[in-house]
C-alpha cells in the first residue's frame, strides 16, 4: 500500500503541506440542558487534529464512537458545543446567515445511505443541480452543462439527467450523491461511510472513483469508515476514535504496521487475515464500551484496555483475576446508572432492599475457582455488600479507591510517538510506565 | 423500472433540456389535435366557463377584503367601513361582468334545451319545450348531456396528461406514473373517483341540471308566473309559481303527494318529487350539493393549509416549534365545536359575513379553524419521518433555505397523506353541515337556500308514508358521497403506498416465484 501512496506522487502531508482544517477542543454533547435533564451524551468529547490540504484523513472506530457526529460537525450540520473548527483560518462554528451559506460551498458531505440521501421525487438532474441553483452559479444553461459534466465525471450518462433515483442501483445512487457533493467545487469533502451500504464489488469501484476525483478536483477528504482495509487503501493519515476521543492519529502505513495505542492494537488485530497459515495474535476486547452519558473519568478506554496500568498494590495479580475485577466493576457501573423506583428507595431506607441480591451470582460467576487471593475477595465482597444494600455508587467508589490507577483518574495527553508526528492518547507513552508493546507482547507470550 | 444503459434515440434526443414550447414545436401534431378538441369543449360552455371564473374571482375579492376589513376594524371602525364600500363596488362590477358572461349562449343551458312548458290540449302537444318534447324527456336529455360533457372533459384532461407523458415529458418514467398505474385496476378507488366526479359535476352544473331554478321555484316563487293546461277548464291558464307550489305539496296522504319521476297538476316534472312545501326536490338537492361541496371544500382548504404549514414547520424545526404546534392544536381541540358554532352564529347575527354563501362562509371558517388539528396530527407523523431523511441534511449542507427545503423535499411526501385524510375528513364536514341544517334554528345554511340537512329534517315525519322520498333521497346522496370520498381516500393511499394493502399477496407471489 505504501507503494500506492508513492505512485500518487503526493508529498508527505504530515511533513509538508498547509493546514486546511484545524479542529481544536471540539465537543458535541446532545441533551443535558435544563435542571432535571439526564447528563448529556458526549458524542464528541474534546477532539484536536488538523487536516492538510489535499490529503485524505481516515476516521475509524466502532459504531457509536462519534465519528459520524464529528464529520457532521465539520460541515456544520451539527452545532459544536465547545471548541473551534478553523477552515483556512476562519472559525466556522461562529459563522451564521449569509457567511455560513457562502462557506458551505467549500465543504460538502457524501452520506452513508444512498437510499435515503436522494429525494425520490426529483430527477437526477434536479438533484445534482440544486446546489448550483441555491448558489446561483452561472446561467441556467451553464448549470445544466455543468451537471452533465459532473454526471460524466462520476461515471454516469448524460441522459440519466431525466431519470429518477428509483431507476438506479445503490452504487449508481452513491455516484449521484458524490456528483451532488462536488457540484459546488468544494475544497473539503466529508465522506461518511460512503461505501458501507454497498456490495463489495461496487465498493472498490466507488473508492477508485473517489481517488480519481480527488486528483481531478484537488479535494481534501475526511473519510469516515469502519472498514479498516478500505481506509488503508485510500487514506494518507488515519485517526482512530473511541468514545468521542481520538486515540491515535498518524500516517496510515505506519499506524497499521506499528500501532502505538492499545486500542489501535486491538482494532487492527480484528482485521481478518486471508492467509490461514499465518498465526495472528488476536486481542479480544472484553465487555462493551461504557455509555457516552457516563464516560470514565480518566482515559475513555480504561474499562476495556488490554494494557491498562495497574495500581502498584495490585501489580502482581494474574491477568485472569484482573480481568474478573474489571468485569465486576463494569457490572457495578451499569447498576449505578439505573434509577430506583420510589418503592425501592423506601425499602433501601428501611434496610429491606433485595433487588440487587443477584450480584452474588455475578461474583460467583466471575471469581469462583480462579484462585483469587483472599485480600482481593474481601474487597469484592465488601463492594457486593454495598450493591446489595442498594448503593452501587458506594461500591463503585469503594472499588475505585482500591483498584484505581492513573488510567482511571487522569485523562492522558496526546503523546508524540514517532518522528512523523504520530500522536497517541495513552499514559504508557511516558517514561514512568512500561511501554504498550512490551505489555501486550508479554501478555501474548504468557498465553 | 430498471435503468437501461442502452443509448436509445429517444434518450439522445432528451440529452438537451428544452422548454415545453420547444418540444411542442418540434412535434406539434398530438398537441394540436388535443388542443383543438379542448378548445371546442371550452367553446361549448364558454359563457358558463367565464362566469364561473368570475364567480371565483368575486369570492376571492370578498374573502380578501373581508379579512382586511376585520383586521382594520380592530383599529379603526371608520376605515373598515370604507373597505366595505370598496368591497361592494368591486363585487358589483364583477357581478355586471358575470351577467354579461351568463347571457352568452351555451350548449348545456336551460335556454338551449328548455323543459318548462305547457300542454296546449289534453293530449299535448307541448309548447315551449325542447323540440316540443315532454318536459321529462327534455330534462332527461339536458341532464344526460351535462353528464356526457363532464365525462368527456374528464377523459380528455386525462388523455391530455397521457399525450404529454408520451410525447413531451422529458423523463420517460416518474414515480407518479406508478401511482396512476396502480389506480388502473383498483375498482374501489375508481368507484370513489366516479362518485366524486358525479357530485362535482352536480355542484358545477347545478343551475342547468334542475328542472327549474332556485330563484324561480325556491327563492321568490311569488314573483314568477307559469302557464299550465287546466284539465278541468280545458284551457291554458297562468298561475304564480308560489300558488302552484302550494298545490303540489308532498304531505304523505293520498291527495297531497308528488313522488319521484312524476308530474304535478301544473305540468311540471319532478325527478325527485316535491318537498313538503311543494318545491322541487331535485333542484333543491343539486343546489344543496353545490353549497355542501363548496363549504366543505373551503373548510378543508383552510384546515389543510394550516395543517400542512404547521406539520412541515413542526418536523423541520422540531423542539420548541413542535411544542407550540402541539399546544395550539390541543387548545383548539379542547373547544367544543358545537358550542363555538352557536357562539359564532350568535355573534355574527346580522353581520354581512354571515350572508356570504348564505352563512356557508362563516361555517367554513369555523370548520377550517377548528378542523386543522385533526389533519395536522395525521400528517405530522409522515412529515417527521421525511424530515429524518438524509436528503434534508444534504439540502442543509449546501445552504438551501428552510422554506424551499420544506417545499421541495418534504411537501411532496406529505401532500398525499393530506389528500387521503382530507378526503376522508371532508365526509365528516358534509355530515356535520347537514346535521347543522337539520337542527336549523340559526345554525347551518340560512333558509331558504337549499341544504340537504333541511330536506331531511322536513321529510322526517313522512318517512313511513308515501312521501318517503323527501328524507330518503337527500340521505342517500349524503351516504353515497361520503362513501365515495372514503373510497377515493382509500384508493389514493393504496396507490401511493403499495405496501399498505395487498402487501401480503405480493409477498406470497414473490415467494411463489422464488419457490
Amino acid at each position: 500500500m505504501s507503494e500506492m501512496t508513492q505512485q500518487r506522487g503526493r508529498a508527505d502531508p504530515a511533513v509538508v503541506g498547509e493546514t486546511l482544517v484545524e479542529v481544536k477542543g471540539l465537543k458535541k454533547y446532545y441533551g443535558g440542558q435544563g435542571v432535571l435533564a439526564d447528563p448529556p451524551v458526549k458524542a464528541v468529547d474534546g477532539v484536536d487534529f488538523t487536516i492538510q490540504r489535499g490529503e485524505t484523513l481516515g476516521l475509524v472506530g466502532e459504531s457509536g464512537c462519534g465519528k459520524t457526529t464529528l464529520g457532521r460537525t465539520l460541515v456544520q450540520l451539527e452545532t459544536a458545543t465547545e471548541g473551534s473548527v478553523e477552515f483556512d483560518g476562519t472559525d466556522i462554528t461562529e459563522l451564521t446567515g449569509k457567511q455560513l451559506k457562502q462557506w458551505r460551498r467549500n465543504a460538502q458531505i457524501v452520506f452513508q445511505d444512498p437510499e435515503s440521501s436522494l429525494n425520490d421525487r426529483m430527477t437526477i438532474g434536479e438533484i445534482v443541480r440544486e446546489p448550483l441553483d441555491v448558489h446561483e452559479v452561472g446561467s441556467p444553461r451553464d448549470r445544466r452543462d455543468k451537471v452533465k459534466d459532473l454526471l460524466a465525471s462520476v461515471g454516469l450518462q448524460p441522459e440519466h439527467y431525466y431519470r429518477y433515483p428509483h431507476q438506479f442501483s445503490g452504487g449508481q445512487r452513491q455516484r449521484i450523491g458524490i456528483a451532488r457533493a462536488l457540484a459546488l467545487e468544494p475544497e473539503f469533502v466529508v465522506l461518511d461511510e460512503p461505501v458501507s451500504a454497498l456490495d463489495t464489488s461496487v465498493q472498490a469501484k466507488i473508492l477508485n472513483l473517489l481517488e480519481d476525483l480527488q486528483e481531478e478536483y484537488d479535494l481534501t477528504y475526511l473519510f469516515i469508515a469502519h472498514d479498516l482495509a478500505a481506509v488503508r487503501h485510500i487514506c494518507d493519515r488515519v485517526a482512530v476514535m473511541y468514545l468521542g476521543k481520538i486515540m491515535e492519529i498518524g500516517l496510515t502505513e505506519e499506524l497499521y504496521t506499528d500501532p502505538a495505542n492499545p486500542y489501535t492494537h486491538s482494532l487492527l488485530s480484528a482485521i481478518p487475515e486471508p492467509d490461514p497459515t499465518v498465526e495472528k495474535e488476536r486481542i479480544t476486547l472484553p465487555g462493551t464500551p461504557p455509555s457516552p452519558r457516563d464516560p470514565p473519568e480518566g482515559c475513555q478506554f480504561t474499562t476495556r484496555c488490554p494494557a491498562k496500568i495497574r495500581p502498584e498494590t495490585h501489580e502482581q495479580l494474574d491477568a485472569e483475576t484482573w480481568n474478573a475485577i474489571e468485569r465486576f466493576r463494569e457490572v457495578i457501573r451499569e447498576r449505578s446508572r439505573i434509577d430506583l423506583s420510589i418503592r425501592n428507595r423506601i425499602r433501601r431506607r428501611v434496610g429491606r432492599f433485595s433487588k440487587y441480591d443477584d450480584i452474588d451470582e455475578t461474583v460467583a460467576d466471575l471469581f469462583d475457582g480462579t484462585g483469587v487471593s483472599e485480600e482481593v475477595m474481601a474487597h469484592v465482597e465488601q463492594a457486593a455488600d454495598h450493591v446489595k444494600d442498594g448503593y452501587p455508587n458506594r461500591a463503585r467508589e469503594y472499588m475505585g479507591e482500591e483498584f484505581d490507577s492513573v488510567c482511571d483518574t487522569t485523562r492522558p495527553d496526546l503523546y508524540t510517538v514517532s518522528p512523523t508526528n504520530r500522536l497517541s492518547y495513552c499514559h504508557r507513552h511516558t517514561d514512568e510506565y512500561e511501554s504498550v508493546d512490551s505489555v501486550l507482547g508479554r501478555q501474548s507470550d504468557g498465553e | 423500472m430498471c435503468a437501461t444503459l442502452t443509448d436509445t434515440a429517444r434518450d439522445r434526443e432528451r440529452q438537451d433540456e428544452t422548454t415545453l414550447r420547444e418540444r411542442i414545436a418540434a412535434n406539434p401534431e398530438p398537441a394540436i389535435a388535443w388542443s383543438l378538441v379542448a378548445v371546442a369543449l371550452i367553446g361549448l360552455e364558454f359563457g358558463a366557463f367565464i362566469a364561473g371564473l368570475l364567480l371565483v374571482v368575486d369570492s376571492a375579492v370578498i374573502a380578501v377584503t373581508a379579512l382586511i376589513e376585520v383586521t382594520v376594524g380592530l383599529v379603526s371602525p371608520s376605515a373598515s367601513e370604507s373597505i366595505v364600500g370598496i368591497q361592494q363596488a368591486a363585487s358589483g362590477t364583477l357581478d355586471g361582468f358575470r351577467s354579461t358572461a351568463n347571457s352568452l349562449p351555451t350548449l348545456l343551458s336551460r335556454e338551449t334545451i328548455p323543459n318548462q312548458g305547457y300542454k296546449t290540449g289534453p293530449n299535448g302537444p307541448w309548447e315551449n319545450t325542447f323540440l316540443g318534447l315532454e318536459p321529462a324527456v327534455a330534462w332527461a336529455i339536458r341532464a344526460a348531456l351535462v353528464y356526457a360533457y363532464a365525462a368527456f372533459v374528464s377523459f380528455w384532461a386525462f388523455r391530455g396528461w397521457k399525450i404529454f407523458r408520451a410525447n413531451y415529458r422529458q423523463s420517460d418514467w416518474t414515480p407518479r406514473d406508478d401511482v396512476i398505474d396502480r389506480l388502473d385496476g383498483h375498482r374501489w378507488a375508481q368507484f370513489g373517483i366516479i362518485v366524486v366526479l358525479i357530485f362535482t359535476t352536480m355542484a358545477l352544473f347545478a343551475p342547468a341540471l334542475g328542472p327549474t331554478t332556485v330563484e324561480q321555484n325556491i327563492q321568490s316563487p311569488y314573483s314568477h308566473e307559469l302557464q299550465y293546461f287546466d284539465a278541468e277548464d280545458g284551457e291554458v291558464r297562468t298561475a304564480l309559481v308560489g300558488d302552484a307550489n302550494f298545490n303540489s305539496k308532498s304531505k304523505g296522504n293520498g291527495e297531497q303527494n308528488v313522488g319521484p319521476m312524476t308530474y304535478d297538476d301544473f305540468g311540471r316534472f319532478h325527478p325527485f318529487g316535491t318537498l313538503t312545501n311543494g318545491r322541487d326536490l331535485f333542484t333543491f338537492a343539486v343546489m344543496g350539493a353545490r353549497i355542501s361541496l363548496t363549504v366543505s371544500a373551503l373548510s378543508m382548504a383552510i384546515a389543510g393549509l394550516i395543517a400542512i404549514v404547521m406539520s412541515l414547520a413542526s418536523a423541520y424545526y422540531k423542539g420548541i416549534v413542535d411544542l407550540a404546534a402541539i399546544l395550539s392544536a390541543d387548545g383548539i381541540t379542547s373547544i367544543p365545536q358545537l358550542l363555538l358554532l352557536l357562539m359564532v352564529a350568535m355573534a355574527f347575527q346580522g353581520h354581512w359575513l354571515s350572508d356570504v354563501f348564505n352563512g356557508g362562509f362563516l361555517l367554513a371558517l369555523v370548520f377550517g379553524f377548528t378542523g386543522w388539528p385533526g389533519l395536522w396530527r395525521a400528517v405530522r407523523g409522515p412529515a417527521l419521518q421525511v424530515s429524518e431523511e438524509e436528503w434534508i441534511d444534504a439540502a442543509r449542507s449546501f445552504g438551501q433555505r428552510p422554506s424551499v427545503t420544506m417545499r421541495k423535499h418534504m411537501l411532496p411526501y406529505v401532500l398525499p397523506y393530506l389528500l387521503i385524510y382530507g378526503s376522508m375528513a371532508v365526509g365528516g364536514i358534509i355530515i356535520a353541515l347537514s346535521a347543522l341544517s337539520f337542527i336549523g334554528s340559526g345554525l347551518g345554511i340560512n333558509p331558504p337556500t337549499p341544504a340537504w340537512g333541511r330536506a331531511i329534517s322536513m321529510g322526517r315525519e313522512y318517512v313511513s308514508t308515501q312521501s318517503w322520498h323527501i328524507a330518503l333521497i337527500p340521505g342517500v346522496l349524503i351516504v353515497v358521497l361520503v362513501t365515495g370520498l372514503n373510497a377515493f381516500g382509500d384508493g389514493i393511499r393504496d396507490a401511493i403506498d403499495p405496501e399498505s394493502e395487498g402487501g401480503a399477496e405480493e409477498e406470497a407471489a414473490a415467494g411463489g416465484t422464488a419457490g
